[in-house]
């Protein structure tokens, strides 16, 4: 992607691309990049913003980092949500935006990826107050009273375990596969359409020709989703924060985001909470080199 | 007539009625709070069955009005908003132009740069920025929310693309004429992209009207809270006002709603844009 992107040959003018590029560089280290190194400092130190002193302690709150079973499970609860989460949304994305694709008129297919875009449009802590009593509600909310039809007692969800994690899950499904719907549909219909027909003339059918021409044929588009996708999952921070403040039961529902919140603003251990936000860093980090070394796509059809 | 109904064939009617099982589905709740808005406590807790009110009432808009600063809420996150939309259009146009259209040392790497600090969640850096925000004397003011929201390297990234589609002979013609760098921003590439200009525009209004983890940590002051924010503090101290909640969560999420549906082109053009390149 990034070879492409300058081949052009553009124009020259030194001063005009400094006058422009340091003040917007300058600003945009500020408020970035130099964060990461001034967090990365603090953690070094036993850091709590209402003290008069601060003192250096080295790798301390590394070293309790280790030993801390919560960080552990939000590490765990973190890639747990973040694999079954971007895999689920890529999944079902895929297979909306190629029944969207298909569909004869143009009227519909606007319709229907509106519709499963709007809750995109809505702030995710808006959209959660709402689920926390319309679905989720003891009383009163969508799962009880489809669990009344079945005849079975009405739950707290809120004090449930795995189950908590896995309607977060289908909670931020529900908030954001319409992004992904669009950017597919767009990059399924960007595919030729004598391809798929050449296709279909030598009678693959209609799930083999989407396996085998048009999804390598948007490859770039896969890429992108994929990557920006799992890069977000790991920022999610409203609904857990709103389902499940203080982690939910156990901390079967603690991520990183939130621990390093709780940490940090609950407790003001901003100096621990440096530490676990480094290591928050270090996971994304990891996890944009290996989907980099995967996604590497030359497929075009150009 | 007969040629447009043999567009259709029978796989495309089950398509349809999938997707309008999940459409119906995908718009529950947002149809769950807007109906809710309209009941009084009461009829929440005596009829859990119905989901139409028995009785339309604005009891829990006038609640919401009432009990909380929520118009003082409501003028924050407006103020905010346009603030930050209008720098971000100019900052990112600007410095999305030199990317697409100049060339110099360092490009590339200035670029990666730009790119890799869209990968760092706001979480890592937030205890930094909120000491900084503090050091700055900025803590507890809408400024707070607006300084550090001025340049973005996602709008730039947006503003990149579109500006690299404008051909460079339009931008060399204008420079064989003798236009500097500035009068070849605003009469070749400002004309130029007016399409991403509005989806810069909706894309940084939507991220800040509903941007929670900054004011949550920025603000202490009840009025000088912004809607998503005071939602929740407003939930959490009057919960068993669930029809207030849901009038203030309508009215933090309508507005965005009625602009999407009238910019939708715009809106999806500029994801598209994004993402396909």
């Amino acid at each position: 992607m990034c070879s492409l992107l300058f081949l052009e040959n553009g124009m020259k003018n030194n001063r005009f691309v400094a006058a422009v590029l340091i003040p917007g560089f300058l600003f945009l280290i500020l408020f970035s990049v130099f964060p990461v190194a001034y967090g990365l400092g603090i953690s070094f130190y036993d850091y709590n913003p209402a003290n008069s002193q601060n003192p250096f302690i080295g790798l301390e709150n590394y070293r309790r980092l280790i030993h801390d079973e919560v960080f552990w499970l939000a590490v765990k609860n973190t890639i747990v949500y973040c694999l079954a989460a971007v895999t689920a949304n890529i999944v079902i994305t895929l297979f909306l935006a190629e029944l969207i694709s298909v569909l004869p008129s143009k009227w519909m297919k606007t319709m229907f990826r509106t519709i499963l875009f709007i809750p995109c449009i809505a702030p995710m802590v808006g959209t959660s107050t709402v689920w926390k009593y319309g679905i989720l509600g003891t009383d009163g909310g969508l799962l009880n009273k489809i669990a009344g039809i079945f005849g079975i007692a009405p739950k707290n969800w809120f004090l449930t375990t795995w189950q908590m994690l896995l309607l977060i899950i289908i909670f931020t499904l529900w908030a954001d596969i319409g992004y992904n719907v669009v950017l597919f549909t767009a990059g399924l219909e960007g595919v030729p359409r004598e391809f798929d027909e050449a296709a279909a003339i030598d009678g693959a059918g209609p799930v083999k020709r989407f396996l085998w021409i048009k999804l390598p044929l948007i490859g770039r588009t896969f890429a992108f989703v994929a990557i920006m996708t799992m890069a977000n999952y790991f920022q999610m921070f409203a609904q857990f924060r709103v389902f499940a403040a203080n982690g939910g039961r156990n901390n079967t529902a603690m991520v990183l985001t939130n621990y390093v919140f709780k940490m940090s603003f609950d407790s003001f251990d901003m100096g621990y909470a440096s530490a676990v936000a480094a290591a928050l860093f270090v996971l994304v980090f990891l996890v944009a080199m290996v989907q980099n070394k995967l996604m590497r796509s030359d497929w075009s059809y150009e | 007539m007969m040629k447009k109904r043999s567009k259709y064939k029978k796989y495309h009617y089950v398509i349809i009625a999938f997707l309008a099982v999940l459409s119906v589905i995908m718009m529950y709740p947002m149809v769950w709070m807007f109906l809710t808005a309209f009941k009084s406590n009461a009829e929440i807790r005596t009829y859990r069955t119905k989901f139409l009110p028995v009785e339309w009432t604005l009891e829990g808009y006038r609640s919401a009005f009432e009990r909380a600063p929520v118009a003082g809420w409501f003028a924050n996150s407006m103020f905010v908003t346009i603030c930050v939309t209008a720098a971000v259009i100019l900052t990112s146009t600007l410095i999305g132009y030199v990317f697409a259209k100049y060339e110099f040392r360092g490009k590339k790497l200035l670029f990666v740069l730009l790119l890799a600090t869209m990968m760092v969640p706001p979480q890592v850096t937030m205890i930094p920025r909120y000491l900084m925000i503090q050091k700055m004397h900025l803590f507890n003011t809408r400024w707070a929310l607006i300084v550090p929201g001025l340049v973005s390297a996602f709008s730039i990234y947006l503003a990149r693309q579109f500006i690299g589609d404008i051909p460079d002979s339009l931008c060399e013609a204008a420079k064989i004429d003798g236009a500097g760098p500035i009068r070849i921003y605003w009469h070749v590439i400002l004309p130029n992209i007016k399409p991403a200009i509005g989806s810069i525009g909706i894309f940084t209004a939507m991220m800040h009207w509903n941007d929670y983890l900054n004011p949550l940590l920025m603000l202490n002051d009840m009025e000088k809270m912004t809607l998503p924010l005071g939602l929740v503090i407003f939930d959490s101290q009057r919960s068993s006002d669930l029809s207030a909640t849901m009038a203030a969560a309508s009215m933090i999420m309508i507005p965005m709603i009625v602009i999407f549906l009238i910019f939708q082109k715009q809106f999806i053009k500029g994801m598209t844009m994004s993402g396909i390149k």
